[in-house]
């Protein structure tokens, strides 16, 4: 090959060199503009997802407060412990994951292989522990600053905590994990409560620290309303000791639930069911037998069965549950024939035991019959054959027509979850028969929700006022945002009708079956209701009571029901009429309620035991007799050294207060007597005849009370006391009252 | 030697390379600087002093007759082997490679001699015999020989981007020289087969490949870098993000300042800085090819061959991999990538490229 032909051979094979260079970057040069035009925009996307963190600021929740302004549930800062699992593996080797892993699983308590796993997940973010308070939160902090953790993260966050504990459980509910409203006011109020989340959108590093360019976007987080409840905690609490004690004293096999509401604005100021559960720990099963029996289950089935338990423990009766309500319904059955003038107060009827109804034969709770009596008497025996009579007299159609317009056919539309409508007769099957057992409150059913708005129509001038617990959304600053007032619903009856009917139910507490609810000073209206639970037989029973007060201008109507009562006693009069006394009276005092005293009981009334200590002897005695108090002396000396009872104490008028008047005397002991099983004449004569003081509670005016047993005294008998002690006495019915 | 002017073109796209290299490392290495160093400017103050040791270099070269190489070419042939060897010994173990020799004040690569070696040896040896390659076994095979040691020595650091350069530089070159076609294509199929079997029978190469198809498949490990890349290069679209605005360079891009200096460019300056880059590569081999046509003698040719061929592999082969075109291979972008060393390497070869230049045919 000669020199020039070589030469053309290298150049020719430059030339090729050459061109596939240039038709290579020719190539890359359409790659490179694929990925940046055409791809460009998804790539970008997927780049700035990973840059950017969006981190979401939580909200504040509302505060839960009760009418005065109390603290029922409220929002606390904890933190929640976060690992960003790529960052932790950007920096750190296996040896360093591995001694994070064993540092953290120590400080929060955790299994090492759970952290271990958490911290190696290919993820951007996992939660390691929710919600640790403050000095665990420290601890975790410590550790990440002395070991230079990265990817370990504390986020602030905020834990639920609920001041009382259990009470007003079914009505305030209680919130999840992630702080959503599950149950009760918590979950019907969850939007309010709230808020909007806040978002901080940033650009990240791969190390995790910020970038220097402006690339963040905030959005703030707007904390959510206060919810200002109608119920007042003191009632609330009133409510839920007495009904606690009948509970356990009744041996209550399904629970009890109690309303009180505030009769003129359809303010509910208590509502309880028992038993109840603690809201700062709701998924905690308090039974241990309950408990027991989850435990014995194969493992596949024990959180079905909790749940169920559970979902038992969170129901509140009183808006969920519905019952036939028995005799309490008797109220309305009244109203309907007092509206529509079918029956005149001295009207006579005749219960002889039972009465014959289109082939049936319908029986009065008193097997024997209560022979002649007036409708003021019918109602006080709440005699079965007397409403019988006033209901058919009533007819069906108006019965039907004001069985609804007392909201016995619909869902009050309470701010609670999972409300009952109740259930009644269709049209077409509501005949003689069926308006004969609903005259006397059998054969249907109604929420305990409903029969209290409807009482509140009877005590407040025929008005039904709509149920609310919800008094008013509040801001941070405690601004009014929305004010939720009285709503009136109609006129169910006339104000006569009403005025009326509270005064006969006035005489069923003073002479009648509600008995057990009288309270001295207060003219407490009412009626019993017994109602065994279907199917009949099985010797269950639901006791009610239903009151309001006072009967001249009630202020508040009260409910109490109690389920499967299997304690012996089982009779409204009987059992839940003293739970109602119990709550009205504390209530009413708490109200500031003035007690107007007949002049009966005004000689019954309770004196304040004067102070006379170191007067005179004479003084003394002078003082004490002005007070409508007796008098004793003891020992010769010429000042008062001491007194039994001590000034202040509340005792019967008449009742004897020794005083002391000699240093060396000793005070002169005795043995409390028993009272129990007694009438009040008996009791009565009983303690004073030990030379002890009574204090007699649950009588009727007339002391002779018929039908009523003591069945509580303290102190107990047998406990040794200074003479003058004040042994109180506790009255019920034990008479079947219906 | 005759003195003419230097190829005044082909200077300019070098200055314009090395100045765009040198924004880009800083722009590049500042947030990995700060991270690691605390300081900035630590990577891009070094780059700069190399810069104009560089610099200097290449200016001396250029006035250095390339002729005077031809004696040398031998012993650098055999100091090359030599360092090959001594990096399996002394070198630093870096990234899993034994790659680097510490000279006290600075590493290297023995390929970079490598590389420099083969050139000259290879021109030299074909310029002064002219019709050796005619010959399969006593003409093309010592040369296939010396490249395949290198090569072995080379794999066994491993190195792999180092390999294919050298085998790169020595194919062409011997291409360029005449070998004949029948002879390159029987060594072509076993070549490849040994190339496809070296990369099975490593996971550790396997993965590169396997993340090179689907580098979304295995997001956390061998495709992180890719994905990363891409993101860059995607972000970047038609006028990029704006000079040191990149984001991926935020830790995202491991070491965005060496291999993957591109996609940073990318993101920064969009496709429009890719493409000025490109372009100015391309003319960079144009004019490289033009000097070698026009070199005086075979000698100069080939030489301004290999040299102009050590630089269009490196481009292509860097670039294919940051657009995820070929699986990862740790190759630097020539007048781009950090490091000092393989700077000066590069721009002591434009300095020879200056000088054939300048002795260049009217
Ligand atoms: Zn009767």
């Amino acid at each position: 090959m000669s020199v020039s032909k070589m030469r053309m051979q290298l150049n020719r094979r430059m030339y090729f060199i050459l061109g596939v260079c240039v038709i290579l970057l020719f190539l890359l040069i359409l790659r490179t503009g694929y990925l940046q035009i055409v791809s460009g925009h998804e790539l970008s996307k997927q780049a700035s997802e990973q840059q950017t963190r969006d981190r979401i600021v939580n909200s504040k929740r509302g505060t839960i407060l009760d009418r005065n302004g109390k603290q029922l549930a409220v929002s606390v800062p904890v933190e929640t412990v976060t690992v960003a699992p790529t960052q932790i593996n950007a920096n750190a080797d296996k040896v360093a994951i591995e001694m994070v892993a064993t540092g953290l699983s120590q400080i929060l308590g955790l299994e090492y292989q759970f952290v271990y796993d958490k911290l190696t997940k290919p993820q951007a973010y996992e939660i390691l522990k929710r919600k640790i308070e403050k000095d665990e939160a420290d601890k975790v902090r410590e550790f990440i600053v002395a070991n230079k953790v990265l990817g370990v993260n504390l986020d602030a966050d905020t834990k639920r905590v609920y001041p009382y504990g259990s009470l007003a459980s079914h009505v305030i509910g209680f919130t999840g994990l992630d702080n959503q409203g599950l149950e009760g006011v918590e979950s019907v109020f969850d939007k309010n409560l709230k808020g909007s989340p806040g978002r901080i959108v940033s650009a990240k590093t791969a190390a995790g620290t910020d970038m220097p360019f402006k690339y963040e976007k905030f959005v703030d987080p707007k904390d959510g309303l206060n919810v200002v409840l109608t119920i007042d905690e003191t009632i609330q609490r009133f409510v839920e000791k007495h009904l606690e004690t009948a509970l356990i004293e009744n041996k209550l096999l399904n629970g009890a639930a109690c309303i009180v509401l505030d009769p003129k604005t359809g303010e509910i100021l208590a509502m309880s069911t028992k038993p109840d559960y603690d809201l700062n720990n709701p998924f905690y099963v308090e039974s241990e037998d309950i408990r027991k029996q989850i435990e014995l289950l194969p493992a596949d089935q024990r959180t079905a069965k909790k749940e169920e338990e559970l979902r038992k423990i969170w129901r509140n009766k009183a808006v969920v549950d519905s019952y036939e309500p028995g005799s309490t319904f008797k109220i309305f059955t009244s109203a309907m024939a007092l509206e529509e003038n079918v029956v005149k107060l001295n009207d006579t009827f005749y219960c002889g035991g039972s009465v014959r109804v289109a082939n049936h034969n319908i029986r009065c709770w008193k097997s024997g019959g209560h022979g002649h009596q007036n409708f003021v008497e019918g109602v006080q025996n709440s005699c079965n054959p007397v409403f019988i009579e006033i209901g058919s007299r009533v007819g069906t159609e108006k019965f039907r027509g004001y069985f609804e317009g007392f909201g016995f056919t619909q869902k009050t539309g309470i701010e609670l979850p999972g409300e009952a409508p109740g259930i009644f007769h269709n049209k077409a099957v509501f005949n003689e028969v069926e308006l004969a057992t609903s005259s006397f409150g059998q054969s249907f059913q109604i929420t305990p929700l409903q029969m209290i708005s409807a009482i509140g129509a009877v005590a407040n001038d025929g008005k039904l006022m709509r149920p609310h617990l919800v008094k008013q959304l509040t801001d941070v600053n405690g601004n009014i945002v929305t004010e939720y007032g009285s709503e009136f619903v109609r006129q169910v009856i006339s104000k006569e009708t009403s005025e009326t009917l509270c005064s006969i139910l006035e005489t069923v507490v003073s002479e009648g079956t509600g008995s057990g609810a009288y309270i001295k000073g207060f003219r407490l209206a009412g009626k019993t209701g017994t109602s065994e639970k279907l199917p009949r037989g099985n010797g269950k029973y639901i006791a009610s009571f239903a009151a309001l007060a006072p009967a001249d201008d009630p202020q508040v109507v009260c409910l109490v029901i109690l389920d499967e009562p299997s304690a012996g006693l089982y009779y409204g009069g009987q059992i839940a009429s003293p739970v109602v006394r119990s709550i009205m009276d504390d209530t009413l005092n708490y109200l500031g309620i003035e007690p107007a005293y007949t002049p009966e009981e005004k000689a019954t009334l309770e004196s304040a035991v004067p102070n006379v200590a170191g007067k005179a002897v004479a003084d003394a005695k002078n003082i004490i007799k002005n007070s409508n108090l007796k008098v004793v002396v003891e020992g010769g000396g010429e000042k008062v050294l001491s007194q039994m009872p001590k000034g202040g104490v509340k005792v019967n008028q008449q009742s004897t207060i020794t005083l002391y008047t000699e240093a060396k005397t000793a005070p002169t002991m005795t043995v409390v007597p028993n009272a129990l099983q007694m009438s009040v004449v008996d009791a009565s004569k009983a303690v004073s005849q030990a030379n002890l003081n009574v204090k007699i509670i649950g009588a009727g005016s007339s002391p002779a009370g018929g039908g009523l047993v003591s069945y509580k005294q303290t102190p107990l008998a047998g406990t040794s006391v200074e003479i003058g002690t004040v042994v109180t006495v506790e009255f019920r019915r034990i008479d079947a009252g219906e | 030697m005759k003195k003419g002017q230097i190829d005044f073109q082909f200077f300019i796209i070098v200055m314009a390379l090395l100045a765009i290299g040198l924004i880009m490392v800083f722009s590049s290495s500042s947030e990995a600087a700060r991270h690691d160093f605390g300081d900035a400017f630590h990577f891009i103050k070094k780059q700069l002093l190399w810069a104009v040791i560089s610099f200097i270099a290449m200016m001396t070269l250029s006035k250095i007759d390339y002729h005077k190489f031809s004696k040398f070419a031998f012993p650098i042939l055999v100091f090359a082997g030599f360092l090959l060897v001594l990096v399996l010994i002394i070198g630093q173990e870096l990234n899993g490679g034994k790659r680097w020799i510490n000279l006290g004040f600075s590493t290297f690569q023995p390929s970079e001699v490598a590389k420099i070696a083969i050139i000259i040896f290879f021109s030299n040896s074909l310029a002064k015999n002219p019709k050796i390659l005619d010959k399969f076994l006593t003409g093309l095979m010592p040369y296939l020989a010396i490249l395949g040691a290198f090569a072995a020595l080379l794999m066994k650091e491993p190195h792999l981007s180092g390999t294919v350069v050298i085998v790169a530089i020595g194919g062409v070159i011997l291409f360029a020289a005449g070998a004949k076609i029948p002879h390159l294509a029987l060594l072509g199929v076993p070549t490849a087969a040994a190339g496809a079997l070296l990369v099975m029978t490593s996971e550790y190469r396997m993965k590169r490949v396997t993340a090179f198809l689907d580098p979304f498949a295995d997001k956390m490990d061998g495709g992180w870098q890719i994905i990363q890349s891409l993101y860059a290069i995607g972000s970047g679209s038609v006028f990029g993000v704006g000079l040191g605005r990149s984001r991926q360079k935020f830790l995202y891009i491991p070491e965005p300042h060496n291999d993957f200096i591109f996609s940073i460019l990318c993101e920064e300056l969009g496709f429009v800085g890719a493409l000025i880059v490109i372009l100015l590569f391309a003319a960079l081999i144009w004019r490289g090819i033009r000097i070698a046509m026009k070199a005086p003698d075979r000698f100069g040719s080939l030489m301004a061959v290999g040299i102009t061929t050590l630089v269009a592999v490196q481009v292509i082969i860097n670039i294919a991999v940051v657009t995820s075109s070929m699986p990862v291979t740790g190759m630097p972008l020539p007048f781009f990538s950090y490091g000092g060393t393989a700077l000066f390497a590069v721009m002591c070869c434009m300095g020879i490229m200056l000088n054939i230049s300048r002795q260049s045919k009217a």
